[in-house]
């Protein structure tokens, strides 16, 4: 098969992808200024339901399960489903075929993102047990 | 026209799918018949709801947001068998996660604007 443009596309995007887990894995997001603030937090001083998610990377990459769940559980949970569709993806690119697709009833997205709505609004409820979603307070 | 394998967009005449190859005319005379409710539809539409998902949770949360009601919408209406509908949700699902990697680099581009030029100020203090 010749290497397409979709093959050029596919390689940058996967070495970009390697090259953010090596960054990740080197220079922890909570200590290092390399990586830009989540945006809401520094405009209105509140968590997005992302917040942490990079420094739960970091934390993951270097072996700590329990402090990524600290960070952000949201991100942890559904760090398999994004790992099986980007290998889905990539694959599909590569060999014309596609992993076993999941087909999620619309009703389990529409529940998703009502899921990542409320943790994002959770999060900022300043009192127990809330707070135990903002990022790094779980006991860890 | 959407290819009912990959989703690749293609010429409305094409024959067979640029991407994947697949003969695009002999899906087209098998008589569409909208799948029962709740089944899983034989057409594949991608609804780049893993992609929206990480807009959202690593990237540019108020991009990422209609990325996942568009994704979710794919689904809704291909299992009501309204494949146009789900061909266009599939479109801004798509283009709502690029808005978001543009807005998500952008945000790094002026934050690494910003420390450079807060580094390069605090070399002349």
């Amino acid at each position: 098969m010749p290497f397409s443009r979709k093959h050029w596309l596919l390689a940058a995007m996967l070495a970009v992808l390697a090259a953010a887990m090596v960054t990740l894995d080197f220079f922890d997001p909570a200590t290092s200024g390399l990586f830009p603030p989540c945006p809401l937090r520094y405009l209105t001083g509140w968590y997005c339901p992302g917040c942490g998610s990079l420094r739960a990377m970091h934390q993951l990459l270097q072996g700590n399960l329990r402090a990524a769940w600290a960070l952000n559980p949201l991100t942890i949970v559904l760090l398999p489903f994004l790992a099986y569709g980007t290998a889905s993806y990539a694959l599909f690119e590569i060999r014309g075929r596609h992993l076993p697709q999941i087909f999620l009833p619309a009703v389990w997205i529409r529940a998703l993102f009502g899921v990542i709505v409320l943790f994002g609004i959770a999060r900022n409820i300043p009192f127990h047990p809330f707070d135990l979603l903002a990022p790094g307070v779980l006991p860890h | 026209m959407f290819c009912t394998q990959c989703g690749a967009s293609n010429a409305d005449n094409a024959a067979v799918c640029a991407r994947c190859g697949r003969n695009l005319q002999a899906a087209l005379s098998v008589p569409g018949q909208p799948p029962a409710a709740g089944q899983m539809p034989s057409i594949f539409m991608p609804n780049y709801l893993v992609f929206a998902i990480l807009a959202t949770v690593l990237c540019c949360l108020p991009a990422g947001i209609p990325a996942i009601v568009y994704a979710a919408q794919v689904n809704g209406k291909l299992q009501a068998g309204d494949i146009a509908g789900a061909q266009d949700a599939s479109k801004n699902a798509k283009m709502w996660c690029w808005i978001s990697l543009g807005a998500g680099l952008a945000v790094g581009v002026v934050w690494g604007i910003l420390a450079a030029i807060g580094a390069l100020s605090s070399m002349h203090r």
